[in-house]
């Protein structure tokens, strides 16, 4: 049986720093209708099982998971008014029972636990409540970071913490490639790029302090185009991230790039980030090919120049486009040892291939090492997220994976925010 | 009678056909060339991102709206009435002959039935100082 009960959070249209709204009412309403037609068959590796875990949620981004196993999703537009779902599975049979939609008049990405608590970000703002035991929060929540700037491009502002009280935020740039003219063909690079003096990298704020502003925070990490993955490694206490690399390389500089090239250029990125890291966003790109940075055509490259400015080598470089959207170092300890220190990736898939078959819309697994050496090649986990293929268009995919999060339990949950929003739900039943 | 009719019909489809045939190829690739990327091929657009043009009320309405699009770009929707996330440039610098082609390629194509666009329809959009809503 499933309840479901719409509750108002907090109601502030215009975030500010002003101090916000307690929660009020609780408003009964019907199930929306989840969206059953042609769902995937999710493929993971043999011992493991896939469950969809609830259906018909809404726009499903990031999610945190609390120690009494209620997970927690941000919605990236409000269902029926309110900007974030709780789920509960109470029989123990992989599918949510309860769902209690809260945060009101919100729409956001990031979701995460701290210290009690329980944050969420809107694209200007990062709030918390005082976690419950159970369901939603009651609590009056607290503005922990205001003020970011109103965007479009890349505005969603996905965080996570160290264990030592800090929080990392992506600011992503509103922005491809810092061009003079926003995505259009011939259009040079601004020298320098202006707009990364307060957007393109990872600010850092005390995760317990109320009413920060990015404006008085410290930069910790810079040239990043847009990081909508990134974790905290607890085996090295580093930050990691992967980030979404330029669009349209061959619309704009068809001189340079055949369309089968822009479609799998420039590798996405996964990077171990250290403080004062540069990734080289905007002079800069990386070629997974050549295994090495090249310089942007918007700033002289030609497609076979490297890079002559600061930008350090990622990890990985994954084929073109496919959109990481969230990353996951395991941290219960319930999983085989291959997949504890390593890293899942989850990509939203790609837009930007054409006119190839769009890719991407998968969960990979990267082995590391506790000392974060990278043991192998990344490999597939969870796959078949799109549908029957190929996807020549992306509205075609059925789910695209745009959280991941782990359960007390160690289940991982993997969400989607199309077709309706869905959670899928991964458990190790062994072999 | 209805032989009559069959042969106007054929008569009718001979004139124009030809003509209608290749301003939509160019068209089309004018359409691949500047939109496809981001609309895709299809018109489906990409969800949350930028918007589908597949039965649209802008491409079934008034000629200047899709002009207006082509000419300002997302600049002219303001940015909490805008349900996608990526930013449309302004295409001001093609030909009123290629951003007429453009609009009547997707007012006519992607089940929509809006109808052609003159060359002269995007020099009088052009003429229109639209309000800065850029934000």
């Amino acid at each position: 049986m499933i309840r479901e009960i719409f509750t108002a959070g907090v109601a502030f249209a215009c975030l500010s720093l002003a101090p916000v709204a307690p929660a009020t009412a609780q408003v009964p309403t019907a199930a929306p209708a989840a969206t059953e037609k042609a769902a995937p068959v999710i493929s993971v590796p043999e011992g493991f099982k896939v469950d969809v875990f609830a259906a018909g949620i809404g726009r499903a981004r990031h999610m945190a998971v609390s120690p009494s196993g209620w997970v927690y999703v941000a919605l990236m537009r409000p269902q029926k008014g309110f900007g974030a779902v709780a789920l509960h599975d109470d029989n123990g049979d992989g599918v949510a029972d309860q769902k209690l939609y809260f945060a009101k008049g919100l729409r956001g990405t990031g979701v995460g636990i701290h210290n009690g608590h329980l944050y969420y970000s809107t694209d200007v703002s990062i709030i918390r409540w005082k976690l419950p035991d159970a369901g939603i929060p009651t609590t009056k929540p607290e503005l922990i970071v205001g003020g970011f700037t109103r965007q479009r491009q890349h505005s969603a502002k996905p965080f996570t913490f160290d264990d030592a009280g800090h929080l990392y935020v992506n600011v992503g740039a509103p922005s491809n490639a810092c061009m003079e003219k926003m995505r259009q063909k011939g259009s040079k690079g601004m020298d320098p790029c202006p707009i990364l003096e307060s957007y393109g990298g990872i600010w850092r704020f005390d995760a317990d302090k109320t009413m920060q502003e990015q404006a008085k925070a410290e930069r910790y990490a810079t040239g990043i185009r847009n990081a909508m993955a990134l974790d905290w490694n607890p085996y090295v206490n580093s930050l990691y991230l992967a980030m979404h690399g330029r669009d349209q390389l061959a619309e704009f500089f068809p001189q340079y790039y055949s369309p089968k090239e822009s479609a799998d250029l420039p590798g996405e990125e996964f990077h171990k980030v250290a403080e004062g890291a540069n990734l080289g966003w905007p002079y800069s790109y990386y070629d997974q090919h050549v295994g090495k940075r090249m310089k942007m055509p918007e700033y002289g490259g030609d497609g076979k120049t490297p890079a002559d400015r600061p930008g350090q080598m990622p990890l990985i470089g994954f084929p073109g486009h496919w959109a990481p959207n969230d990353l996951l170092f395991r941290r219960t300890g319930t999983w085989p040892a291959h997949y504890q220190t390593g890293a899942f990736i989850a990509f939203h898939g790609s837009w930007n291939r054409a006119p190839e078959p769009q890719q991407g819309y998968r969960v990979v697994y990267v082995p590391m090492d506790k000392k974060g050496n990278i043991t192998g090649q990344w490999e597939t986990f969870a796959n078949g997220f799109a549908g029957k293929g190929p996807i020549m268009s992306p509205r075609d995919a059925y789910s695209r994976p745009t959280g991941l999060a782990e359960g007390p339990d160690g289940a991982l949950y993997i969400s989607s925010l199309v077709h309706g929003g869905r959670i899928y739900r991964v458990t190790y039943v062994g072999k | 009678m209805w032989v009559n009719k069959l042969a106007i019909l054929t008569l009718a489809a001979g004139l124009s056909g030809p003509a209608f045939a290749a301003s939509t190829d160019k068209g089309h690739a004018l359409y691949m060339a500047n939109c496809g990327g981001c609309h895709q091929a299809d018109g489906g657009g990409v969800p949350m991102m930028q918007p589908a043009l597949i039965d649209s009320e802008r491409a079934n309405g008034e000629k200047g709206a899709v002009i207006d699009m082509i000419l300002h770009g997302s600049a002219i929707i303001p940015m909490d009435e805008s349900d996608y996330s990526n930013e449309m440039p302004s295409f001001s610098e093609l030909s009123d002959d290629d951003i007429a082609e453009i609009a009547t390629y997707v007012r006519t194509h992607f089940e929509n039935h809006g109808g052609a666009v003159s060359a002269d329809d995007v020099r009088a959009r052009r003429a229109v100082r639209l309000p800065a809503v850029r934000n």
